[in-house]
């Protein structure tokens, strides 16, 4: 498989960025989410924790992609 | 007074038992059944869903029974590759893996957001109704799909090999995309992921075995996934209900063995035709050595 390692730092990123909108959609109610986040219901008391599972899910692809990118040069 | 009886949970475990490894979609008959046999039981209550997931663990604890040499082989495969970081073009075991991985993605991405509501839009015994009949209208599909197929060339690479050769990452999420279908009730897994893979390529013995794998990470997540909801309130007065409609599901005996054998060697129509006529129970050792894949 061709590795691209200019793709770490941004995969990385995404996977830190998605981790982060789990554990919001996790902490926060559906009616405290920012608006432009899917799941936002004005006046909602309901954790939209399958939302949160499916960013964790996302999460862990990104890292393992990167991961894979870091692979080390073979001679 | 309880929503569903244990009479109930035993004819739609058995009901499910025996329809959810054909391409007919058990969740969709499982809709329809109730209001056929005038039952009082809401589709759309949080109970009933809870009740047919917590059933459908006996499925996924099943299907890993039947193919645990398999995600033996395929586990190692995952943890070497990430040890190598990388999958190795030899190694079946790691790239089988990381296609399933990868075919999963789909149906649990739409399973987890849209859950709510493609139950609430379709969960009803009509829509379910009409989807069975669009399923059959796929499984036509897919019989014209398996006339074109290529037939697996004996003397080349075997089994998993050949899956793990002629699959990309790509046709991979092409798969999943195509068992994401059967979130609607009415729609088959089996039946759709096996369409997906005959229309990316793969041979009619490769698609349902590439389908039959598919199915135990994704029904036994979302068995897991509902296990709180059984274990909490919403789960009061169906927990001994799910119990029954589990243990004869997974006691079924047609669905663990002749079923996937059958639908090997035909595709779903002549599987169905050859079992209604009992010829399927006397799946061979040639066919069920390839569904179980080559033993390490």
């Amino acid at each position: 498989m061709t590795k691209r390692r200019e793709l770490i730092i941004p995969a990385v990123i995404l996977g830190i960025l998605l981790l982060a909108l789990a554990i919001l959609y996790w902490v926060d109610t559906a009616g405290s989410l920012p608006s432009f986040i899917p799941g936002h219901e004005a006046g909602s008391s309901h954790h939209h924790v399958k939302h949160g599972i499916a960013a964790a899910i996302l999460a862990l692809g990104a890292f393992v992609f990167a991961w894979f990118q870091t692979e080390p040069k073979r001679q | 007074m309880d929503p569903i009886s244990y009479f109930q949970a035993a004819v739609l475990g058995l009901l499910q038992g025996v329809s959810e490894l054909f391409p007919v979609s058990s969740l969709g008959h499982s809709v329809v059944l109730p209001r056929l046999l005038g039952w009082d039981i809401h589709q759309n209550d949080d109970y009933f869903l809870t009740f047919l997931v917590a059933t459908h663990l006996a499925t996924a604890l099943v299907l890993l029974g039947f193919f645990w040499r398999d995600w033996l082989r395929i586990v190692r495969g995952l943890g070497r590759s990430l040890r190598d970081r990388e999958i190795a073009r030899d190694d079946t075991d790691a790239r089988l893996g990381w296609l399933l991985v990868v075919a999963t993605i789909p149906a649990g991405l739409v399973g987890l957001i849209l859950e709510h509501q493609l139950r609430k839009i379709f969960a009803s015994p009509q829509s379910a109704a009409a989807f069975l009949a669009l399923n059959g209208v796929m499984l036509y599909g897919a019989e014209r799909l398996r006339r074109n197929a290529p037939v697996v060339d004996r003397a080349g690479p075997q089994g998993d090999e050949r899956i793990a050769g002629r699959l990309s990452f790509r046709d991979a999420l092409g798969v999943g995309t195509a068992q994401a279908v059967a979130l609607i009730p009415g729609f088959s897994r089996s039946g759709a992921a096996m369409s997906g893979g005959l229309l990316v390529g793969l041979s009619n013995e490769d698609a349902a075995r590439f389908s039959f794998l598919l199915a135990t990470p994704i029904i036994g997540a979302a068995a897991v996934l509902k296990l709180p909801d059984l274990l909490g309130s919403q789960g009061d007065h169906v927990r001994g209900q799910a119990l029954v409609g589990g243990a004869l599901r997974g006691r079924d005996r047609v669905s663990r063995r002749a079923v996937p054998a059958a639908l090997l060697r035909d595709q779903p129509p002549h599987a169905v035709r050859r079992l209604l006529l009992r010829r399927g129970d006397r799946a061979d050792d040639r066919l069920r050595r390839h569904l179980k894949g080559p033993r390490s």
